[in-house]
């Protein structure tokens, strides 16, 4: 009984810092209900014996993008003033709703088609030496390919950053 | 769940609770004398409840008593209180919460049960660590930021950008050891290390890892903002940092944290690279088989320390000039009666347990207060270590400390990563 609680609790702390993030104005406030969702989602994974996924979770983003992006707002001193006057934002709010509106029926058909009963859980589920295992054997190529596309987003900004310096 | 099993996870909880705390006045204390010790002055040794100034520890008591009576205030130009009151808390519970997957003592078998040392029983280990290490930095960030103040921001960017760098080589340290290791579970770590080399050498991570652990030891040097790494405080060009405008206990909780922080990486490199709890040569199977010899022995090793220890005192504690009715003679007789005592208890305690209780649980509960005693004695080394390198070396520049961590530490470790490999590999 005490997971289904904690489910909604957590489950209600990330909606509300995912609406906290596009309803506030100020920049620091928006990331730090963003952080908010970011540990709940965390909170969700350890719910579900992921526990590598958990530490990952708060490890690379709770922790360090979102420090990141802290860090960026606190360097570049931005305040209300700074944010442009976005007066199509209604305009902009329709547009994404129609767009999200069919992903969201596909999540519904989703949610509904869950089966009811629990499956039992594999021996060593979610641990740091199953998950491995199982992204070094079956996964190995889409693992390589995003290990590439990390690399490449490296080399680009090293190259922009190194380009300003020339100037 | 039986009552057993609730008393052992309360007694968990409490040890990883209250040990880092009282480790503050602790390290509070070694701070200053040693300080004192380093720069050849006396240190704070003047404190005193009825002429009891324990060796100068009362001290703390005095500057915990100012901190908390002080006027609380929160500036009038801060605009967001609650990221404001938020960082303090942030600093100090995180640093906390580090400690919570540290092992102290091996997994004690009573029965048929398993109980697993650590605060929290997690085999995530140490990236729970790395994780809430992570979430310091928003403390740091959100005091710099919310006190809206040039020094206090500038503090701010340093600092969370020092100890976002540091990451990366701490981190990439870490790679190799757990390769080594083959676990990020710090239990299996430290049983890992209750093993022999060659069998007679210790299998600890500093005899495995010679470059890792010193990328690892400066990488967490400049995580807890020690010096040399402390140009976040920088009192001589930016007064005192992210902290310039916390006063009274928001300013302890910030003092507290980084001697919090301190003792767990203290802890945590003890754990990782100095056989954690083990004791060199005895690994818990053989200590709890030859229990009786080792209590005789810790029976007749305690006097002897007591009496050397009670010697030291009386020669340092007296003054070194006539004085009529010398009051520190006085105090010194409260000590040594005090430290006879407490070996008498400790004596009459290990003679109960030999004549009633020897052999079963009891062997396994001796062995798990020894392995206790041994983490923490190696932990407070570590602490001196610590402060030894903050009153001997002098601060970087902020572009010296840039470079040694992206153009040193970061190849370094490295390079560790591939030697390490290529000797599992070819050994194995």
């Amino acid at each position: 009984m005490l997971a289904t609680y904690l489910f909604f609790g957590l489950a209600l702390l990330a909606v509300l810092g995912a609406l906290g993030l596009i309803l506030f104005k100020h920049p620091m406030n928006g990331a730090m209900s963003f952080v908010v969702t970011l540990i709940s989602l965390a909170g969700l994974y350890a719910l579900l014996s992921a526990k590598l996924i958990f530490a990952i979770q708060l490890i690379v983003y709770a922790g360090a993008i979102m420090s990141l992006i802290l860090f960026i707002i606190m360097f570049l001193n931005i305040q209300e003033r700074d944010l442009p006057i976005d007066s199509n934002r209604w305009f902009y709010l329709a547009g994404g709703i129609i767009v999200v509106a069919p992903i969201a029926g596909l999540m519904i058909k989703i949610a509904k088609s869950l089966p009811e009963e629990h499956p039992e859980l594999i021996d060593g589920f979610g641990d740091v030496k199953t998950v491995g295992h199982l992204l070094f054997t079956e996964w190995l190529l889409p693992f390589e390919i995003v290990s590439i596309l990390l690399l490449v987003a490296l080399v680009g900004a090293v190259v922009l950053a190194g380009k300003r310096g020339v100037n | 769940m039986s009552a057993l099993d609730i008393l052992i996870i309360l007694l968990r909880v409490a040890f990883g609770a209250f040990v880092p705390l009282s480790f503050v006045a602790v390290l509070v204390w070694m701070e200053r004398r040693g300080a004192a010790f380093f720069q050849d002055r006396a240190g704070p040794n003047r404190c005193n409840v009825y002429g009891i100034r324990a060796g100068g520890l009362i001290q703390n008591l005095a500057d915990g008593i100012k901190l908390i009576f002080k006027e609380d205030i929160v500036p009038g130009h801060i605009q967001h209180k609650l990221y404001f009151i938020l960082a303090p808390m942030l600093v100090f519970i995180t640093a906390l919460l580090c400690f919570a997957v540290i092992p102290f003592a091996d997994v004690l078998v009573l029965g048929d049960r398993e109980y697993v040392m650590q605060a929290v029983p997690m085999d995530v280990g140490i990236l729970w660590f790395l994780a809430v290490v992570g979430f310091g930095v928003y403390g740091i960030i959100l005091a710099g930021w919310s006190s809206h103040n040039k020094y206090g921001v500038l503090g701010g960017l340093r600092a969370a950008a020092q100890v976002i760098s540091y990451e990366i080589p701490m981190g990439l340290s870490l790679v190799s050891l757990l390769a080594v290791y083959g676990t990020v579970d710090l239990s299996a770590i430290a049983q890992y290390q209750g093993q022999l080399l060659f069998g007679f050498i210790p299998a600890w991570g500093f005899v495995l890892q010679p470059l890792g652990v010193i990328i690892f030891i400066v990488a967490a040097f400049a995580e807890t903002n020690r010096t040399p790494f402390d140009l976040a405080e920088g009192e001589s060009e930016i007064v005192a940092g992210y902290h310039v405008e916390y006063s009274s206990m928001k300013f302890a909780l910030f003092f507290m944290g980084e001697y919090v922080a301190m003792f767990v990486s203290s802890a945590l490199i003890v754990t990782l690279y100095f056989g954690s709890y083990q004791i060199p040569w005895l690994s818990t199977e053989t200590l709890v088989a030859h229990a009786r010899p080792v209590v005789i022995l810790l029976m007749i090793g305690l006097p002897v320390i007591a009496y050397f220890f009670a010697g030291w005192i009386k020669k340092n504690n007296r003054t070194h000039y006539y004085r009529a009715d010398d009051p520190r003679s006085r105090e010194t007789a409260i000590y040594v009666s005090l430290l006879w005592s407490l070996v008498v208890v400790l004596e009459v305690i290990l003679l109960i347990y030999l004549i009633f209780a020897a052999g079963g649980a009891a062997d396994r509960i001796l062995v798990l207060l020894l392995q206790i005693g041994s983490f923490l004695i190696k932990t407070f080394l570590m602490c001196f270590v610590y402060v030894w390198v903050r009153w001997t070396l002098p601060r970087f520049r902020y572009d010296q400390l840039q470079k040694i961590g992206w153009e040193k530490m970061l190849p370094l470790a490295l390079l560790n990563i591939f030697i390490t490999g290529a000797i599992i590999v070819s050994f194995s």
